[in-house]
């Protein structure tokens, strides 16, 4: 009997999973259209499975043997039952096989069960509690069935209704396994995921060492275009791919430096809101952690209608988004490649661009952009205040040096005038041919297209690449990563490409090239802060940390460093928008400090100096790098002699 | 941003100044050596430049001539290319951390004294004598002010060869040029003298001969009156009209703008206001100036915090203010304006230590901060953590030099405790703030409190330490700076006792501090003649007493400084005080419901009487021994300072010496009465080794 009824099953799955996947593909393409090279995809998707998904899965080395062994002897197991109990090609060893990828698929199924017993706060309940069962039915049920398929059972081993009741197990594996992985089960995400990987909006994030973090530009002279996204169907047909491909791990939101602080917002939730936006719905079926404050099941949207509501509610609340520091955490650690930053963005872009709903005091800051070309409004002439006694030489009269120093719009904060004024002394002592823009440098734009001003940040930006392109310089060197980050890797696709490089990683260079030396560190015990748009963004873990090396501090690394490191609030222009929370994000990171046990915290980036200094009671003390590289310095009895003829070495109280 | 109105760089002439913060003109009295500057004058001021000072006037009154005498307040003197090489010190040490510096230059005229060094005959336009110095002086003929004309021109060379960034052109405090420019002063009838025109010819003339000899890139400002306040002075109408019409010149660079003359008592306790002065009160005659210049205004006088330096810049009165005497009290005011550390800024209270020492011929020192002006000695601003052992610290007193021992210690990375018997900190400070407008001088204080907070001083305050309490501690270092008590049982016909009800006899303290009503009909004995007796006058009669303050010595208040006894002055007579001279007093006792005070002038020995209800005596400080002797015989160095190692400011030896048991230091009144500024430097010497 089974023999009749297994090729049934197994062929009217299949016909119906084609008709689920139908169905999908055609939500996916009411999104916008995004060219891909679609077999090239294809041909790439084995390789970023493998190689880079893995590289994410593999952080978690139980969870991912679990996938390995699961996902591994389902692929297996269904392509073998296709051909032996589907096509009856049972000859030889092809049964054997099956027998072996249902036993490994079942193994593994017991591990994702194990993990279902007790699942940590992050992952999703719901049909997700079913699928190890589902695993279970599917991989025993094959199990079994083949048994006689190999001569291990005689064939007709067991009642007529023994058969019936192991074809139901079957059909029940094959319905979530087969079907569901089309139909919107938890198997979903195998489909857009293999789907995404080949399809994916950042082609070029694939691959070792690779990494693509900048945004990608709005292309203001369309008029067709819209300015951002307002409803499902404004995102690319790839994003929503991307979307559909979340497995609701909840990797992002155990993460999520605004989640932790009690602020609106949970990337998963989001993501899952934009799945329920893609299909038509209510969010009433999600069952993982709400975003803080806001209980489920209020919110309901549709592909072409509008995902943030005009006074009342729609798909998600504004202040979700307006939550967002941009620090990348979820992004790096989700292991379906989901560009969730991109995604906020584009929704800020329209409620900024063509709603002007920017909260807070945003509005305030994006208009001191476009009147004075730096967010705090101040007068652009006392850009270079903070350095009158520092002679420092510009391009405009040099036009050609080595280094050209990118101040950043921390020249007209009094803490980072500290930093900048340290890494001159620095720059000094190593003798580096540098120079500055002074009053031609305006603000890199990072902040205005965070808050999803794409208009105001391509006017920087290409005025800014203007003047660039006046000078010659071999590599431009700035003390904020968000600068560094906007002139690295989103300047570029509007016409100005450039060498720029952390101070961190260039102090790192000089001090390996012999050209600055360090009297040995004094002080109590160290900690880094690593800045989002310095590590997630650019991959620089490793120069910050020789430095540091190099001054004699051993360092007491934080539990979340590197990678994993916790954003300090500045980013995305959080601390503009200022959504309230429970707890604030620069807390909670100090808190980090303090659990390392460090006196100090060392910090490269303007932002994280202001956010960490922010913080009231703080029991350790916020340095620059620069400021301890400064202090640290030897001047050589040479570079002394040759820097008193040319420029005194400006020493201060600090 | 808070302070961006400080942080404006600005330009003088062709020379950028990185902020608006100036240390404007001031006697230093550091100049030693016929008029050179020291390495101690070179250190004052690399000091404020390390501190961010944008701009340093230095050398008050420097002089040009030969004939305005260097000596008596050890300025600077450019009569001589001797100078050059010492401003090339100078200049360096200041340009080396960002800051510009440009010397006054002067001729003093009458304003000096005559009756020494080269025994000079001083020189004025009409030979008028000058009240301040008691110095006559003769009449100036044409050739001599054709010389000093050229002396000007000779010394701006000299300064900009010494690579000074400019010099200001002293026409203030009754120097040379505005005498002329006085009519109270200037009654000549020749071309110097009379119109407008002729009266201003000489500092015209100077002005002329100056920046010929220095051209353009060299900084040239004037420093002006605002108003003389002399009903037959210059006027405030008549300053703008002068300030204008050097201004229409284009030679002048800058004006520095003081509010008041300065040639009577009463008009110089304007030019430094003390703290009795509301903040900036002057600033409005600068403003009045700026109106009709077009080149930037600096204004000193009472700018002691950034807040208001901030709202005076920001309100464009000035373009620069000159906080000097802040600087004084904190060369790293800038600096910590800079760190967001405003509330660690040692702020000037306005108690003019500084000021009046100058005007004795003494060097200048400020109250609270014993390393200003020491810095060549190697006593530090900021206290570098030690790296030797960490010491269980006690102190015991709570006064100036309790505080400054306390926090030096802590800062020094030490475990340090604090007793104080009362239940706050200040000891005889908060006495003294009791008294009408000295309130302020209570800011020594707060400053202390925030910093040994800041530092996790354990404070013990409402606890009297005793013998026990303090080696239960297990100390390794104490400090006794327990002060002392009114010494009011030296003469004993006075009929003080330590039973209140009985005795006829109070203190100063008693009263300041309101443990005493005031009387209503009051006799004030002033042994001392400093702060406390007056302070005790102005406090009695402005509760409504009648008052008299009698004193042996010259006069109430004698010993109070030449900028702060005029307040007093303005305030007793005001107030009807009556102050009687050459008394002391012989006897005290009751008759009735009254008492009966006899009095003995002091050359004739005549007694007189005063019927009174309430007798108060100033008869100084005895010092509190008790603990001292308690402890002495226990402590490892039984209690003494090694002099030589103190006054070299080297470490204590024993500091370095094994041995067990604690260190004993006493410091301030309670080793032997002295003032504030003594117990602090005391305190600073002594803890900065720990």
């Amino acid at each position: 009997m089974l023999e009749t009824l297994l090729p049934i099953l197994i062929f009217a799955a299949l016909g119906l999973a084609v008709i689920g996947a139908w169905r999908r593909i055609r939500l996916w393409r009411q999104g916008r259209p995004s060219v891909v090279p679609l077999f090239k995809g294809l041909a790439a998707l084995p390789r970023r499975y493998l190689v880079d998904l893995h590289h994410v899965v593999g952080r978690d080395k139980v969870i991912s043997n679990t996938h390995v062994a699961t996902a591994g002897g389902f692929v297996a197991a269904a392509v073998l039952m296709i051909l032996v109990h589907g096509l009856d090609l049972a000859q030889g060893i092809l049964g054997w096989l099956l027998l072996a990828a249902s036993a490994c698929m079942f193994v593994g199924s017991l591990f994702v069960a194990r993990r279902r017993r007790h699942p940590p706060a992050r992952l999703s309940r719901g049909p997700w509690m079913r699928l190890p069962k589902s695993l279970m039915a599917f991989s025993l049920g094959v199990f079994l069935i083949t048994l006689p398929t190999v001569g291990l059972l005689p064939s007709d081993a067991g009642h007529w209704l023994l058969a019936l009741l192991l074809a139901a197990v079957v059909a029940w594996g094959l319905a979530e396994m087969v079907v569901g992985m089309t139909w919107g089960g938890p198997m979903k995400h195998a489909f857009a995921g293999a789907l995404h990987l080949a399809f994916h909006r950042r082609a070029e994030r694939f691959g070792e060492g690779n990494r693509s973090t900048g945004l990608k530009a709005l292309d203001l002279e369309n008029e067709a275009a819209p300015l951002g996204v307002e409803k499902p169907a404004d995102f690319t047909w790839n994003q929503l791919l991307g979307f559909d491909a979340c497995v609701q791990c909840g990797r992002c939101e155990a993460v999520c430096p605004a989640f932790a602080a009690g602020q609106p917002l949970n990337p998963k939730k989001l993501i899952q809101d934009m799945v329920v936006g893609l299909a038509g719905g209510s969010d009433a079926a999600y069952a993982g952690s709400p975003y803080p404050g806001k209980p489920v099941g209020e919110h309901h949207g549709s592909p072409h209608g509008p995902i943030v509501g005009r006074g009342g509610k729609a798909l998600v609340d504004a202040d979700t988004l307006w939550s967002c520091t941009t620090c990348r955490a979820c992004v790096e650690e989700c292991p379906m490649m989901i560009e969730h930053v991109d995604a906020i963005v584009d929704m800020r872009r329209f409620l900024t661009l063509e709603r002007g709903e920017t909260p807070n005091k945003a509005p305030e800051v994006l208009d001191n952009l476009i009147a004075t070309d730096n967010p705090g409004g101040f007068a652009p002439g006392s850009r270079m205040n903070w350095a009158a006694d520092l002679n420092l030489p510009l391009m405009s009269d040099l036009q050609q040096v080595d280094v050209l120093l990118w101040l950043g719009d921390g020249a007209f904060d009094m803490r980072n005038q500290r930093t900048l004024r340290a890494l001159v002394k620095v720059l000094r002592a190593a003798e580096v041919d540098f120079a500055v823009l002074g009053h031609e440098e305006r603000d890199s734009g990072d902040v205005a297209r965070r808050l999803g001003d794409e208009a105001t940040f391509q006017s920087l930006a290409k005025r800014n690449i203007a003047t660039l392109d006046k000078y010659r310089f071999q590599q431009i060197v700035t003390c904020d990563p968000h600068s560094f980050h906007v002139l690295g890797n989103e300047y570029g696709e509007l016409g100005g490409v450039y060498d720029v490089r952390h101070h961190s990683t260039y102090i790192a260079e000089l001090h390996d090239a012999g050209r600055l030396a360090f009297s040995p560190w004094k002080g109590g015990s160290v900690t880094y802060h690593d800045p989002c748009y310095l590590g997630r963004y650019n991959g620089e873990y490793e120069a910050p940390r020789r430095v540091l090396e190099a001054l004699g501090i051993e360092l007491n690394e934080m539990q979340r460093s590197g990678f994993r490191s916790r954003c300090c609030g500045g980013g995305g222009g959080a601390p503009i928008t200022d959504i309230p929370g429970e707890r604030r994000i620069p807390d909670m990171r100090m808190d980090d400090v303090k659990e390392s046990g460090a006196a100090l915290v060392a910090v490269g980036c303007p932002q994280c100096t202001a956010m960490l200094e922010g913080v009231v009671d703080a029991t350790a003390e916020v340095r620059d790098i620069a400021e301890l590289v400064a202090d640290a310095l030897v001047v050589r009895p040479a570079a002394q002699a040759a820097s008193l003829s040319r420029q005194p070495q400006l020493e201060e109280v600090s | 941003m808070a302070f961006d109105a400080i942080f404006q760089p600005i330009e003088i002439g062709k020379l950028t100044i990185r902020n608006r913060v100036v240390s404007t003109a001031h006697a230093e009295v550091h100049a030693t050596d016929g008029g050179m500057t020291t390495e101690r004058y070179v250190r004052y001021y690399e000091e404020k430049a390390k501190g961010g000072c944008g701009l340093c006037i230095c050398g008050g009154s420097s002089v040009v001539s030969i004939d305005s005498p260097q000596g008596w307040w050890s300025s600077v003197n450019l009569a001589t290319d001797r100078i050059i090489p010492h401003f090339q010190n100078l200049a360096d040490a200041v340009h080396k951390h960002g800051g510009k510096i440009m010397i006054q230059i002067t001729h003093m005229g009458r304003r000096s004294r005559w009756d020494g060094f080269d025994w000079t005959t001083l020189l004025s336009p009409s030979g008028i004598r000058e009240p301040v110095h008691r110095s006559t002086c003769k009449t100036i003929e044409e050739e001599e002010i054709w010389r000093i004309i050229g002396d000007f021109a000779q010394a701006a060379r000299r300064a900009k060869e010494g690579g000074l960034d400019g010099v200001e052109l002293s026409a203030v405090h009754q120097h040379l040029i505005d005498q002329f420019w006085s009519p109270r002063v200037n009654k000549r009838e020749d071309q110097w003298g009379g119109s407008f025109e002729n009266r201003m010819r000489f500092g015209m003339e100077v002005l002329k001969a100056v920046r010929a000899e220095v051209g353009d890139d060299f900084a040239v400002g004037m420093r002006i009156c605002g108003d003389e306040f002399h009903p037959d002075g210059l006027s405030h109408d008549d300053m703008k009209q002068i300030a204008a019409y050097y201004d229409a010149t284009g030679q002048v660079d800058f004006f520095g703008v003081v509010g008041s003359g300065c040639d009577t008592h009463n008009t110089l306790a304007n030019v430094i206001p003390n703290m009795s002065y509301p903040p900036e009160p002057f600033l409005h005659l600068a403003a009045g100036i700026k109106e009709m210049v077009s080149v930037p205004v600096i204004h000193a006088q009472n700018i002691k915090d950034p807040n208001q330096a901030q709202r005076i810049l920001e309100g464009g009165y000035v373009d620069l203010v000159g906080m000097t005497r802040a600087q004084i009290a904190d060369p790293h005011l800038i600096a910590k304006i800079k760190m967001g550390q405003v509330d660690q800024i040692k702020q000037c209270v306005g108690a003019n230590y500084c000021i009046d020492r100058q005007y004795q011929g003494l060097d200048v020192l400020c109250i609270q901060n014993a390393a200003t002006s020491r810095e060549y000695m190697g006593l530090p601003h900021i206290i570098e953590k030690s790296e030797g052992l960490k010491r269980k610290v006690v102190v015991v007193g709570g006064g100036p030099g309790g505080m400054e021992a306390a926090r030096v210690a802590a800062e020094r990375g030490h475990d340090v405790t604090l007793f104080e018997a009362a239940e706050a900190l200040g000891g005889q400070i908060t006495i003294a703030a009791q008294a009408p407008q000295r309130d302020q001088i209570a800011g020594i204080t707060r400053w202390y409190q925030l910093e040994l907070a800041r530092l996790n001083v354990d404070l013990r305050l409402g606890t009297r330490a005793d013998e026990a309490t303090l080696l239960d501690l297990r100390p390794d270092i104490v400090v006794l700076a327990t002060g002392g008590q009114p010494f009011l049982s030296q003469v004993p016909a006075w009929g003080y006792s330590d039973d209140a009800a009985e005795s006829l006899v109070v203190s100063t303290w008693d009263v300041l501090s309101g443990r005493v009503a005031p009387g209503k009909n009051v006799l004030i004995f002033d042994a001392i003649c400093e702060f406390s007796g007056v302070s005790a006058a102005d406090y009695l009669a402005d509760k409504g007493a009648k008052v008299e303050i009698v004193t042996d010595d010259i006069k109430p208040g004698a010993a109070v400084g030449g900028t702060t006894f005029p307040t007093y002055y303005r305030s007793l007579y005001e107030k009807e005080v009556i102050m009687t001279s050459d008394l002391a007093l012989h006897k005290v006792y009751r008759e009735g419901g009254s008492l009966v005070a006899v009095l003995e002038n002091e050359y004739t020995g005549a007694l007189e009487e005063r019927v009174v209800d309430q007798v108060v005596v100033e008869n100084g400080v005895r010092p509190d021994e008790a603990l001292y002797y308690a402890l002495k015989s226990q402590s490892r160095n039984r209690g003494q300072v090694d002099l030589e190692a103190l006054y070299a400011i080297q470490p204590q030896p024993c500091l370095s010496e094994e041995g067990d048991g604690f260190l004993l230091f006493r410091l301030g009144d309670c080793t032997a009465p002295r003032n504030t500024h003594a117990a602090i430097y005391d305190a600073l010497r002594i803890c900065k080794d720990f």
